[in-house]
């Protein structure tokens, strides 16, 4: 069962070697989108190319959709699985921020790096500065440590705000998807001035859409917060006894501090 | 499929979906790419001025470790992103020394942008505790509140100021 480290499949050398195989397709894919171009990333601005609303809203639908099957089939443990603690203003104010970023920059912190292997200098730049942005925040650090911890509000999920079963939310996310993809090319039709490359033909769209649909029905009577807490009750025993036995081999210090420092709660990205 | 034209972004996505629904797998974490940077930046500051850094209220969390710095999953992944970048460019003939921008800007001041667009992400991931990796992507998934409150207000924050930066790119 899943997550396969936090039951202490492997070790912190093989994890570093899933990052570099988890790292080579994120870098591969988002090159093959066109995404090492700020060109593509910035058209979406502009009502001209939504690529990447369309890549990072399949991406959101598709992983929601694969977490909340594989807590149904019982393959993942979800309450192993790490989630962000949400800090309101922060994020709110980090989010537009990070807008303002990407359009006068032309990249994401991701992109500019598939930019620079690319040969963007543009995008080596762009890393630079984010260099200098880190710095600034952490010189700064001492006066804003009372904005950053505002609104906290713990790991909190749209089920939990939103009072629905995953299930649903994540029917509606589907719904959601597909309306914001419609909308997207109806715009898109009515501002792009050039060919797009890598269209799809109007039977992939119908067809992409059924099966989201489909799937997303399913999980709605399926209910998979009932698989969740019957997962946590059935495995919470047994887990001690599994990760009690790889933690023996390293040094405690280490592995106390593993869950707190690695994964803390600023290494969300 | 010619392969260098860009792909299907609904076939990436979905690929990229299961590439994120794999490290959820197997390691119960998602994507980032914005910390590893960070890092990168307090090795760099602590070559030059250590005490200064380790002192930091911020950077310090950095060096709290039994590990070295840029042993980190999420350094490994960046590295790994930066491999696979460089294979499909490479693949697609898409190498290119120049500089990503509209035709009627020149080259300096898109440079000075790209500094200043980098600036603010560098510090709007960390005021975030994220980017649109690790934050959007990865939370949004999960259905954390957090994170579809960011993602939102990036696209709020782009759409908002496009009009001044049109000169840019268009």
């Amino acid at each position: 069962m899943g997550p396969l480290y936090k039951f202490g499949f492997f070790g912190h050398f093989s994890s570093l070697m899933v990052a570099l195989v988890l790292g080579f397709w994120f870098g591969f894919l988002l090159e093959r989108a066109g995404f090492g171009n700020p060109k593509k990333l910035t058209n979406m601005f502009y009502f001209k190319d939504f690529a990447v609303l369309k890549v990072m809203f399949t991406t959101v639908v598709v992983a929601m959709l694969g977490l909340l099957y594989f807590s149904l089939f019982g393959w993942i443990d979800f309450s192993k699985v790490y989630i962000l603690p949400t800090f309101l203003w922060p994020h709110i104010v980090g989010g537009l921020l990070l807008g303002i970023g990407f359009i006068m920059g032309g990249y994401c912190p991701t992109t500019s790096i598939v930019a620079t292997v690319s040969g963007k200098l543009d995008g080596l730049v762009f890393i630079f500065g984010m260099m200098f942005g880190v710095f600034a925040f952490a010189e700064i650090f001492t006066a804003i440590t009372g904005y950053y911890n505002s609104g906290a509000m713990g790991v909190v999920r749209l089920p939990q705000i939103l009072h629905l079963p995953s299930g649903v939310i994540a029917f509606l996310v589907c719904l959601i998807a597909i309306g914001a993809f419609w909308a997207g090319e109806k715009a898109e039709k009515k501002f792009q001035d050039f060919e797009p490359e890598g269209a799809p033909t109007k039977r992939f769209k119908v067809t992409g859409a059924i099966i989201l649909v489909i799937l997303g029905l399913v999980l709605m009577i399926a209910n998979p917060d009932k698989a969740m807490t019957k997962d946590q009750e059935k495995v919470a025993p047994v887990e001690k006894s599994v990760i009690e036995a790889p933690k023996a081999t390293e040094t405690p210090a280490a592995v106390e501090k593993v869950p707190e420092v690695i994964i803390g709660d600023d290494e969300g990205c | 499929m010619n392969k260098y034209r860009y792909s299907n972004p609904y076939l990436i996505g979905a690929l990229l979906g299961v590439v994120l629904l794999a490290s959820f797998y197997t390691m119960g974490r998602g994507l980032g790419a914005s910390s590893p940077i960070a890092r990168i930046t307090a090795v760099s500051l602590d070559t030059v001025a250590s005490d200064h850094t380790r002192g930091n209220a911020y950077l310090k969390r950095y060096f709290r470790s039994d590990r070295a710095v840029l042993n980190d999953w999420l350094v490994f992944l960046v590295l790994g992103a930066a491999l696979g970048g460089l294979f499909s460019a490479a693949m697609a003939n898409r190498i290119k020394g120049e500089i990503g921008r509209g035709p009627s800007i020149t080259a300096v001041p898109r440079l000075l942008l790209a500094f200043g667009g980098g600036a603010f992400s560098g510090f709007a991931a960390r005021l975030a505790r994220g980017c649109t990796s690790g934050q959007a992507l990865t939370g949004a998934s999960e259905l954390a509140l957090g994170a579809w409150i960011f993602m939102l207000c990036i696209f709020a924050g782009a759409y908002a100021t496009a009009y001044f930066f049109r000169k840019e790119w268009l």
